[in-house]
């Protein structure tokens, strides 16, 4: 399939991602739980349509519309969006709500909301897209399928020029005491810019939303996206090489191509046996990137990932706090390779 | 009529506004407030939750919640005794 | 256009049938699975209908083979997409093979239950009931069953979800991403669900009477639905008889408000006019539509302007089967999609149970009553949702 460009994008997160400089100064965090830095949302969404929008609404429609502004595109051809729990704050409000209630009165603003797909109606809504609108659940693939859906628009149909793909995901109180519950987090509160230096049992909690306005024209761009192809449970180190190196041979590269690897590594020793692996043994010529450790883990992270890689191939500058192992090279060809529990992803970007 | 503002912005989190600055008489939906089809919905569940009155058919919200002086003796004449 | 995708295989479950047989055989009897709620345990027990499925979830697990702790939702999906993998003699293993899921309710049957415990004290609650919750889990466990994990996805954009599953399942083989696609949709009831409708004051509390002059809202249900889609390769080498081809889809939003449809259904015209378009017919070739129609005010006006505008005052016949299923939400795509099938199959047009009087909006009416030995070689299928996503599908006689 044809690569699409890069021409516009915006990102809220833990970090100072929205709107600040880059490479930015990384953000030290002493509590397992990363939430947002949100911004004034006025400039974006107006007062009277915000009041019934919880936070995850607020800042994805607002990365959304901000990365339509970035690349000058009043409204996209189509819409595409990723999210793993969707709005699971409005959820989990409306739940308490009926629950509480023993099923009598409720008010239907938060069910309403907790919809997954209303960050991406809300941004057509918002910007008069008629045309293709989608969201994806799935888990660690959930962004990647926005992408490729993104993909196989521009490939299927010539009209297709401006494309927004984004996705978000928000931490709650309850999700966040249940993902503790499960020992997911890790039980121990860490720094988390030490994290991936520590590995241990569980992770940390993040959230975030990224979008990116793809076009086939390209327009002051940041980088190429060439694609992105998921991997579903791989059993070995093998079968991801022997993936990973079909998907670099259809983008015409070969491994040694490649100069940076963002890895998803989580600092769960062992959700990331696997990548560590790889990086020690595979991937030893390219220089290796976390980034786990700045937003935290959540289904959706590798957007922010993309939003870090897209950055680095336009400035040729690395934030600092991001190299786990400098192997001093171009930032010409980036290699994203997120792991989510059974969900492997790579996606492919250049200069 | 004044709780009812009160409860009015409340249920609607209208941020922006303050209860005394709505009219007893100003429009609510469309022009004025420019309340939609969601903030119906919630005025009903207003009126059920501190009120006790059922409102059955969600058509009948647009003539009731006209202005707050129309919700104010709806409450009047409906108010379980 | 590119060559055609091919539907060699159908699996459904829903109130008015296990599998396909039953389906069918109910559909042709006009009877509906709209019923008193039997199974859901809820405190609207008693005041409204629902379509569900009469099953517990440990009755379902005998069935689906899963562990009766696993979410309704998930046991509903695997018995309709096992069905679907094995009613097609397809060596699969040959084959890139994907499975494109959809639904709304993600585990919410099970969490709803762990949170009576935990909002009382959060160390509370069984932790079985919330590791399924997130909408992508359903569709994880049943690749995994069913052996299909070249490509794994969920599409939730509320009422259209399993629609637009069945799209990108089609795009996926025309982009030679795989061969082989089990693609749709399920959703189970919750309380979640059933008090969401309830607060939106769209829920009929009698069997739902769609297109109607008197309607007054929807009946919720549940329910799966997935049709097998191949690559014109994979049939001929299969030696497979397809039931139908999929020969037009689009993609549409309404972009006009949250919940509501544009009163003169501008996203659900585009849709239809996307699908359309893309088979190269003309609108006097459709011989059925399978209306989203669900009941409410709101939908039914819309849909009906929206076919008003593409077809003229005289629209190909249309029924609502939601009549008889209830509105299977993310299901609804689905299981529309094999009702569909199984009237180009059969020569079958269903009626729209329950309908008395023609609404004045329209210039026309629905089909009140089965018919047989027709022709019906396209049939347009409609799913529309919360957020203005509109998406149509055309299935035509292969």
């Amino acid at each position: 399939m044809k690569p699409l460009y890069i021409n516009g994008l915006s990102c809220i997160s833990p970090q100072p991602t929205f709107g600040a400089e880059f490479p930015f100064e990384a953000k030290r965090y002493d509590s397992n739980r990363l939430s947002c830095i949100e911004p004034d949302y006025a400039p974006y969404i107006d007062p009277k349509a915000s009041r019934r929008m919880g936070r995850l609404l607020k800042y994805g429609t607002t990365v959304g519309l901000q990365a339509l502004r970035d690349a000058g595109v009043g409204s996209p051809d189509a819409i595409s969006t990723g999210t793993g729990f969707g709005l699971l704050d409005d959820s989990g409000k409306f739940l308490k709500n009926v629950t509480e209630a023993e099923e009598g009165v409720v008010s239907p603003t938060a069910f309403i909301q907790s919809t997954h797909n209303t960050v991406s109606s809300n941004i057509a809504l918002t910007v008069g897209c008629k045309g293709h609108n989608n969201t994806f659940v799935n888990k660690g693939f959930s962004f990647e399928s926005a992408l490729l859906d993104a993909q196989m628009l521009a490939e299927e149909n010539a009209a297709m020029k401006n494309i927004l793909v984004g996705a978000y995901d928000e931490t709650t109180d309850y999700s966040y005491t249940i993902m503790k519950r499960l020992r997911l987090i890790r039980e121990q509160e860490i720094a988390n810019l030490d994290l991936l230096q520590t590995p241990g049992s569980g992770t940390i909690a993040g959230e975030g939303a990224a979008f990116f306005l793809l076009s086939t024209e390209k327009v002051d761009t940041y980088a190429i996206l060439h694609g992105s192809e998921i991997l579903y449970k791989p059993t070995s180190t093998d079968k991801v090489k022997f993936k990973l190196e079909a998907f670099l041979s259809r983008n015409k590269l070969v491994l040694s191509d490649i100069d940076i690897v963002i890895s998803g590594l989580c600092g769960d020793a062992k959700r990331d046996e696997m990548l560590g692996n790889l990086n020690d043994n595979y991937f030893t010529a390219q220089t290796i990137l976390g980034y786990k450790h700045l937003c935290g883990e959540y289904m959706t992270s590798s957007a922010f990932a993309l939003w870090l890689g897209s950055m680095i191939a336009k400035t040729g500058s690395i934030p600092a706090e991001t190299i786990i192992r400098d192997s001093h090279r171009l930032t010409s060809n980036i290699l994203i390779y997120n792991v989510y529990k059974n969900d492997h992803a790579f996606v492919l970007l250049s200069k | 009529m004044k709780t009812l503002k009160v409860q009015i912005v409340e249920q609607l989190n209208l941020q922006q506004i303050k209860p005394e600055d709505i009219g007893d008489d100003q429009p609510l939906f469309v022009e004025g407030l420019a309340l939609d089809s969601i903030d119906a919905l919630e005025l009903i569940v207003l009126l059920q939750q501190k009120y006790g009155i059922k409102l059955a058919n969600p058509a009948d919200g647009p003539q009731i919640f006209k202005t707050v002086r129309n919700i104010a003796q709806y409450i009047t004449d409906n108010r379980p005794k | 256009m590119k060559s055609p995708i091919y539907i060699t295989g159908l699996g459904v479950i829903s109130s008015i049938g296990d599998n396909v047989d039953q389906t069918l055989d109910n559909l042709r009897k006009s009877r509906t699975g709209v019923d008193e709620i039997k199974i859901l345990h809820t405190q609207l027990k008693g005041t409204l209908p629902l379509a569900e499925i009469k099953y517990t979830n440990q009755e379902l697990a005998q069935i689906s083979g899963l562990e009766t702790w696993q979410t309704r939702t998930a046991q509903l999906s695997m018995i309709a997409a096992q069905e679907a993998k094995d009613s097609c003699k397809i060596d699969y293993s040959e084959w890139r093979c994907g499975f494109i899921s959809a639904n709304t309710v993600g585990g919410m049957d099970r969490t709803e239950d762990f949170f009576k415990e935990f909002i009382v004290d959060n160390s509370k609650g069984d932790l079985h009931d919330v590791v399924n919750h997130d909408s992508g889990d359903a569709t994880e466990i049943v690749a995994d069953k069913l052996g299909m994990t070249d490509y794994v996805t969920t599409i939730s954009t509320a009422c259209s979800s399993s629609a637009n599953a069945i799209m990108f399942g089609a795009r996926l083989i025309h982009n030679d991403i795989v061969d082989i696609v089990i693609a749709g949709g399920t959703d189970s009831l919750s309380r979640f669900t059933l008090n969401g409708f309830k607060s939106l004051m769209i829920l009929d509390d009698k069997p739902c009477m769609p297109f109607d002059e008197n309607r007054k809202g929807l009946n919720l249900g549940e329910g799966a639905g997935y049709v097998v889609l191949v690559s014109e390769r994979v049939m001929k080498a299969e030696g497979l008889t397809p039931l139908a081809m999929l020969s037009g889809y689009a993609n549409a939003n309404d972009a006009y408000h949250q919940t509501a449809s544009s009163p003169e259904g501008n996203g659900n015209y585009q849709a239809m006019k996307g699908a359309l378009d893309m088979t190269g017919l003309e609108p006097s070739a459709i011989n059925y539509i399978n209306v989203h129609g669900t009941g409410t005010p709101n939908n039914d006006v819309s849909e009906g302007m929206a076919i008003m505008r593409l077809f003229g005052e005289k629209p190909p016949v249309f029924s609502s089967t939601k009549a008889y299923t209830g509105h299977t939400l993310a299901a609804s795509g689905g299981i529309e999609a094999v009702l569909s099938i199984l009237a180009i199959q059969h020569g079958l047009i269903f009626p729209n149970l329950r309908f008395t009087t023609q609404m004045k909006e329209h210039t026309f009416s629905p089909q009140v009553s089965l018919i047989e030995g027709s022709k019906v070689d396209h049939v347009l299928s409609n799913s529309f949702g919360f957020g203005g996503n509109c998406s149509s599908l055309i299935f035509s006689k292969a």
